[in-house]
């Protein structure tokens, strides 16, 4: 371990050859190779339970493995411990993070030097961390006096890599580190992944999330049952289909469930209804309703508050405003037992911590919303035998696997459907579940889906929220946006895709220099402004301000309108920087498409005036939108 | 020995073998395990002591069981659910006095109903305070357990209490079936227990508030009703311990069931329990109680010094422990 570095390091940077590792019976690994270059990323995939978790501990150190061979820098190595990886230069960011909540980012940052004898320099530390984190181009975003505990994922997730920095290390292991990023957040990581390629260090990127894989990494190696099955190749060499069939082993089609019949015009009676919910800090005004027999997706940035929304409906945590109405009927707030038995069932977001008891079988895991619903001195499991035997059958789990005495043995897909089964027990009318396909690999994902769309098509109302824009979109009807605690938008999904769900989803802070816009527009010149995507004949409203009624465009924010069906279709079919009068004569509309340095098509920003005003010159207010524009 | 008779008691036909032979595969092998030891120990006592073995000295051992083990069934209850009630000796000794005195004024079965429900109602006020107001177990109970032992002294003057009706010999001393009524009630109320938290959803609740409260919770299962009700039971079942310490005694001492607790997590953890909840079973805590028991009564036999004891019985219990695990992590690896 303490091998003289060589003065030329010679490329591969890492090469593992035929590692093997078991746990127990389990053979996590048989034989996998993996190579690393420096100034690379190296996406390192497979389904869940293929390995790559492993490889990557025993990369860091981690964990030890049972044979095959190793070489770091043209040295074979056989790592002990953390410590041994760290000192040559070896880290980790792990999916849930290393840090320690009660000590300041700073004190993260220096961990691993705690460890070494002697005093600590907090001047020189200071001035370190600040070379860090400015390395990573984010000196101003991250207090070194914050104490860990106050950071966002993402927060985390750089004071992780900071870590790696700060013990100088020159390959850096990223496990799945996007998981619980929204967009944003994960361009800002990929940003930072590109400047530590640039200056030299290899990295390897472990996901399933195909899209990320292709937009960052230069090779990439599948693991399949512990063997690598694709061996570094060029990422520009491969194409999605020939990835899934890689990590699979098989062809899968579409992931998601069969295309939504569009049944949102025969409108099926209402099963839950929010109205004005309020929770603490993080919920602050949210209504929504959902129907029978549909999917609805709950859709919003890291923060917005969505796990909080639905805990706070379900009665995990206590509210502060506002009713919930299942069928009809008003729930008790923070009481999760008055849910259930009004026919809701939730699927917490963290399986290991809120859904699963460890000590329990897998049957009485299956069996335990049951237990709770059941009346009576004893457990009145042979009451639904039969049902069971008709959920194994829906789950594909054989009979004998539910004397199993653990959840844990089973992957993350077949965990997440033993738990949507334990709902299914009890009939509900509204399922709820939080981030369902979250550590669910590719495969599974697609059974979990199609599992969701035969309840939703049994009459159920399912409630999804997902960071994942995708996966939000492919599976649901509906799609409720949130941001900073409120509902900004309820869109049907087939209008919407990724970059306006971004846009739409925006927290409200960076919304608020664009709302200024609008009102200073209509305070200026009377009338209505908005800001609005349009597209073919559609147009999604993102922000309005209405200061006289008479110039009303004809829909609001968080709306989608056909052109005809808004008060100004003339103006938005020419799009022009020029005041367009429609047919009825009774207003004219400027628009100013709106790009943001970066070149993204942020949409269209207009303003609208009753025809009898004086409009004001076009380049004035071009140019106030321009400017605001090359600000964003 | 009944033991044996229990851990082969296989649930009854038709109702369950798909119900809760739950958390067993693992469950089971800890209790045999545990079993083998104790039947070593006994092995060994019985080479080291000619007297070990006789009918009179086991029925000695089964009669020193009976309060222990009755505590002990209130600390599985509380242990499961990842709590600890430290207050167990002093509540007996409070509880003690409590019956002492009601007996001047009342009749045997009302005075112990007095006992039993004061000791309830501590248990209650723990149970309370520790699930409402999120404070650790472990600090409530030593604060009550200070309060208990402290009001135990001032209640009873400082004095042990020796008005005791003869008749409260009757509970200890009357054979049924040749077994003495104090050892058949410890038995009964092992098996209700067993069958009570194998059986029932309470029962099922109690282990899955232990297992994974924040879990129970969402599945809708009552777990604040769950979480104190093991408190309620352990003060109440000290309070009966007392009762049978007294009955035997014919005094009631404010210094009783000092250090009882201390035993009766002993007990338990030997018996198989996680401290952190979730895990342990009642034949577990039997085991464990037997163990402790035979330890004690074997060093007695052979004449080993009182002050000795403390430290050989802490060393068995840590080395017998330590060998669990590491039979466990061979077992399960």
């Amino acid at each position: 371990m303490n091998a003289p570095l060589p003065k030329e390091p010679k490329p591969p940077l890492l090469l593992a050859r035929g590692i093997t590792k078991a746990f127990d019976r389990t053979q996590a690994l048989a034989g996998a190779d993996f190579e690393l270059n420096e100034r690379e990323i190296h996406g390192l995939l497979g389904a869940n339970g293929a390995g790559k978790s492993t490889l990557s501990k025993i990369i860091a150190g981690h964990q030890s493995f049972d044979d095959g061979e190793i070489t770091y820098r043209g040295y074979p190595i056989k790592l002990r411990s953390t410590r041994d990886a760290l000192r040559i230069g070896i880290a980790i960011v792990m999916q849930e993070t290393s840090l320690v909540p009660d000590l300041t980012v700073m004190e993260n940052i220096f961990l691993p030097e705690l460890g070494r004898s002697g005093w600590l320099d907090y001047g020189s530390m200071r001035k370190r961390g600040l070379e860090l984190l400015a390395s990573l181009g984010q000196a101003d975003a991250l207090p070194l006096d914050w104490e860990v505990r106050r950071l966002s994922s993402a927060q985390k997730q750089i004071v992780e890599i900071a870590k790696a920095l700060g013990v100088r290390a020159k390959l850096i292991i990223f496990d799945e580190p996007t998981a619980s990023l929204s967009p944003t957040e994960v361009d800002r990581l990929f940003d930072i992944m590109t400047r530590l390629r640039l200056s030299g260090r290899g990295l390897v990127f472990v996901s399933h999330r195909l899209e990320e894989v292709f937009t960052i990494t230069d090779r990439v190696t599948v693991l399949r049952e512990g063997r690598t099955v694709m061996n570094a190749k060029p990422t520009t060499s491969l194409n999605q289909a020939e990835l899934i069939r890689a990590m699979v082993g098989a062809e899968i089609g579409a992931i998601y469930a069969a295309p939504h019949v569009m049944t949102s015009d025969v409108k099926a009676p209402v099963a839950l209804e929010v109205r004005n919910l309020a929770a603490g800090a993080a919920v602050r005004d949210v209504s929504f309703t959902a129907h029978r027999g549909e999917i609805l997706g709950l859709g919003g940035l890291v923060g917005a508050g969505r796990s909080e929304c639905v805990e706070a409906i379900f009665g995990l945590r206590p509210r502060t405003g506002g009713t919930v109405l299942l069928d009809g009927k008003a729930l008790r707030p923070e009481n999760p037992r008055a849910a259930i038995r009004a026919g809701m069932g939730f699927v917490a977001e963290d399986r290991r911590t809120q859904n699963i008891v460890p000590d329990l079988t897998v049957k009485e895991n299956l069996l335990l919303a049951y237990l709770g619903a059941h009346s009576g001195l004893g457990l009145g499991y042979a009451k639904c035998e039969k049902k069971v035997e008709q959920l194994l059958g829906r789950l594909g789990l054989p009979a004998h696997r539910l004397m199993d005495a653990s959840m844990l043995n089973f992957s993350g897909g077949m965990q997440q459907k033993i738990i949507i089964a334990r709902w299914l027990l009890l009939d509900p009318k509204v399922l709820v579940l939080d981030e369902p396909t979250k550590g669910v690999d590719i495969g599974t994902r697609a059974s979990i889906y199609s599992m969701l769309r035969d309840i939703a098509t049994d009459g159920v109302a399912v409630v999804v929220v997902s960071s994942d824009f995708e996966e939000l979109l492919g599976l649901s009807d509906r799609v409720i946006v949130m941001s900073d605690g409120r509902s900004v938008a309820d869109l049907p999904s087939a209008v919407l895709d990724e970059e306006k769900l971004t846009l739409l989803a925006a927290p409200r802070t960076s919304m608020a220099r664009n709302t200024a816009l609008l009102q200073d527009l209509t305070r200026e010149n009377g009338g209505a402004g908005f800001w609005a995507l349009i597209e073919d004949e559609r147009v999604i409203c993102l922000n309005a301000v209405v200061s006289d009624r008479g110039a009303d465009p004809g829909f609001k924010a968080g709306e989608a309108r056909i052109l005809a069906e808004t008060r100004i279709p003339r103006a938005l079919r020419r799009r022009e920087c020029i005041f367009v009068t429609e047919a009825d004569a009774t207003r004219a509309t400027l628009l100013v498409p709106i790009r943001s340095p970066r070149g993204h098509d942020m949409g269209w920003v207009g303003l609208s005036l009753p025809n009898d005003h004086k409009m004001p010159p076009p380049e004035a207010i071009k140019f106030r939108i321009d400017t605001l524009a090359a600000s964003l | 020995m009944t033991t044996r008779d229990m851990t082969k008691d296989s649930p009854p036909a038709g109702m369950d073998t798909k119900g809760p032979s739950m958390g067993r595969s693992l469950g089971r092998r800890l209790e045999v395990r545990m079993l083998v030891l104790a039947l070593l120990i006994a092995v060994v006592l019985s080479f080291l002591s000619p007297f070990f073995l006789t009918r009179s000295n086991i029925f000695n051992m089964l009669d020193q069981s009976v309060v222990i083990g009755i505590v002990a069934v209130g600390m599985t209850f509380v242990i499961l659910t990842g709590g600890i009630d430290l207050s167990v000796g002093s509540v007996a000794g409070l509880t003690g006095i409590i019956l002492g005195l009601s007996l001047q004024h009342m009749s045997i079965p009302l005075a112990m109903l007095v006992a039993v429900a004061a000791g309830g109602g501590i248990g209650l006020l723990s149970g309370l305070l520790i699930n409402l107001f999120g404070l650790a177990a472990f600090v409530v109970t030593l604060g009550i357990m200070a309060i208990g032992r402290s009001l135990a002294y001032i209640f009873s003057g400082q004095q042990s209490i020796s008005t005791i009706p003869e008749a409260m010999q009757n509970i200890v001393y009357t054979n049924v079936f040749g077994i003495p009524s104090n050892v058949l009630f410890l038995l009964v109320l092992y098996a209700l227990a067993w069958a009570y938290l194998t059986y029932t959803k309470g029962g099922r609740t109690i282990y899955a508030v232990g297992s994974n409260k924040e879990a129970a919770r969402a599945a809708g299962l009552s777990t604040l009703f769950y979480s104190v009700l093991p408190y309620v039971l352990s003060g109440a079942l000290a309070a009966v311990a007392a009762t049978f310490s007294i009955s035997q005694l014919l005094s009631a001492d404010p210094l009783m069931g000092n250090a009882m607790e201390l035993d009766a997590i002993a007990a338990v953890v030997i018996g198989g329990a996680s401290l952190y909840g979730g895990r342990g079973s009642m034949i577990g805590t039997l085991i464990g109680v037997f163990i402790m028991v035979m330890i004690r009564n074997g060093l007695n036999l052979m004449g080993v010094s009182p002050f000795w004891q403390g430290s050989a019985i802490g060393t068995i219990i840590i080395v017998a422990l330590l060998v669990e695990r590491l039979v466990s992590s061979r077992v399960n690896r």
